[in-house]
């Protein structure tokens, strides 16, 4: 699946800003300074729907290995010491079920700039394909707009998830994963833990971004991430 | 729980200062290294890179698998901005004992090296410390040009002419590693993998200006308010 940067996001439009006019001019000419999110454009995937998600089974692999297990809703104990040494599945569709989200996902890269590209699609999720896959060591991160130019988008209700919640994520061949919110966290973008984000791990792991915090109409961007830390409770077969 | 880091702010007049002189002196744009070849962190990167090292992706000079020490794990995280040609990192080995030991300068190294194949050292690193306790860690920034302390087969030191742009073209083309006194071949190794820069742009800010919008609405409406009132209060002052 290819991926085409075509537009440049606040963040670029913000380096060009930073740099000598000439240089700023020259890229706000020759490609233009676009919104927020639509710093490129993933191929329209038609990947599967997402398959029901399997019942919550409870079953656990062990007892939390998190340091910052928040709430009293993963007192199932999701197994986030299990060491994943396969390479896991591309994942295909996510649920979210208390937050009345169920999508499909696209495949995102990283950007001409090093960011991380982003669904064009405001109502789109996608599934950086850089990193790791559900069943595999590795973090697995999703991402969606919280809001478009004029009203909510797909992760609205991102920030409602709180420890215990249930996500799901069905992979390419059927698998539904079952994911257990660990914990939430904002950061600002221009101090971004990426190494806690994106860092390469032995666990099978979780994240979901979105944006939050004040919307800079100068950068036409939104100043902090919203990310929701989720770890493997068990899988099962799609139904 | 959720928990809202500090906000970093560095953008201000030395920025503005900085590129003047940029734009003055683009021979002025090298990265200015301390006397131990340690520079300042970037204000921006190009790129950056994350890798899992593992004892079970040692191997030897001739390519045959050769295991480091069983329960060890290395954390490697670079930033690169290959225009200044600096490269930044944050190195944390765990389950690693005894001394570091190497032909290069240091032990801890990214070699020019695809996964379970060898290959020359291209970087060498301050060495994660302290030796007998965990975690160990290393981290700081380096500039080129690098030399590693290591002679390769045309007599050069195997970091000369390296750029960090070719990390860049084929991360997969290189690997991270460390190397102890017991294991020489390599405590821990694993192949360099790209993450993104920075946070994600994931929104419009359609909702805040909606909020926003309500709120001039209903400002509008108080105004238009207080304005009737007001006027009413005049027509009976002026009926009384």
């Amino acid at each position: 699946m290819s991926l085409t940067p075509v537009q440049l996001s606040p963040r670029t439009a913000e380096r060009a800003r930073r740099r000598p006019f000439w240089v700023a001019a020259a890229l706000a000419a020759g490609l233009g300074l676009s919104g927020c999110g639509a710093e490129t454009t993933a191929d329209a995937a038609d990947p599967p729907e997402a398959a029901e998600p399997a019942e919550a089974t409870g079953q656990t692999g062990g007892s939390s290995g998190a340091e910052e297990t928040a709430g009293t809703g993963g007192a199932d104990g999701p197994d986030s010491s299990a060491v994943s040494s396969e390479a896991g599945v591309p994942p295909v569709g996510v649920s979210i079920p208390s937050i009345e989200v169920d999508e499909s996902l696209i495949d995102l890269g990283i950007a001409a700039d090093g960011t991380m590209e982003v669904p064009e699609d405001w109502d789109d999720v996608g599934w950086f394909d850089g990193g790791g896959m559900p069943g595999g060591a590795g973090p697995t991160v999703l991402a969606g707009h919280v809001d478009s130019t004029t009203g909510p988008a797909v992760f609205h209700r991102l920030e409602e998830l709180s420890a215990g919640d249930e996500v799901f994520v069905t992979d390419a061949e059927g698998t539904v994963h079952e994911y257990r919110v660990e914990r939430t966290a904002v950061f600002p973008k221009d101090d971004f833990p990426t190494q806690e984000v994106f860092g390469v791990l032995p666990e099978d792991e979780l994240r979901l971004i979105t944006c939050t915090g004040r919307f800079d109409q100068e950068v036409q961007s939104h100043e902090d991430n919203h990310i929701v830390f989720a770890v493997p409770v068990d899988s099962a077969d799609a139904p | 729980m959720t928990t809202t880091s500090s906000r970093r702010r560095t953008i201000g007049a030395g920025a503005t200062l900085g590129a003047a002189v940029l734009l003055l002196s683009p021979t002025m744009a090298q990265a200015s290294t301390e006397a131990d070849g340690s520079v300042e962190r970037p204000d921006e990167f190009t790129s950056a890179f994350s890798v899992m090292a593992t004892p079970d992706q040692v191997i030897d000079a001739d390519g045959e698998v050769s295991p480091g020490e069983e329960g060890a794990t290395g954390d490697f995280m670079f930033w690169i901005n290959s225009e200044e040609e600096v490269i930044c990192y944050e190195i944390t080995l765990t389950g690693v004992t005894g001394d570091y030991e190497s032909p290069a300068d240091t032990a801890t190294h990214i070699h020019e090296a695809a996964a379970g194949e060898p290959g020359p050292p291209r970087l060498a690193f301050p060495n994660p410390e302290p030796v007998g306790d965990e975690p160990r860690t290393s981290s700081g920034c380096m500039a080129g040009p690098f030399t590693t302390g290591v002679e390769g087969d045309d007599g050069a030191d195997t970091g000369e002419g390296f750029s960090l742009a070719e990390i860049e073209a084929n991360p997969a083309g290189f690997t991270g590693d460390s190397h102890t006194e017991e294991f020489a071949d390599g405590v821990v190794r694993g192949q360099l993998a790209q993450v993104p820069l920075d946070g994600i742009e994931t929104g419009g800010g359609g909702m805040q200006q909606s909020s926003t919008q309500t709120g001039v609405f209903a400002g509008m409406g108080v105004l238009a308010l207080a304005g009737g009132g007001a006027w009413m209060l005049m027509r009976r002052n002026q009926n009384a």
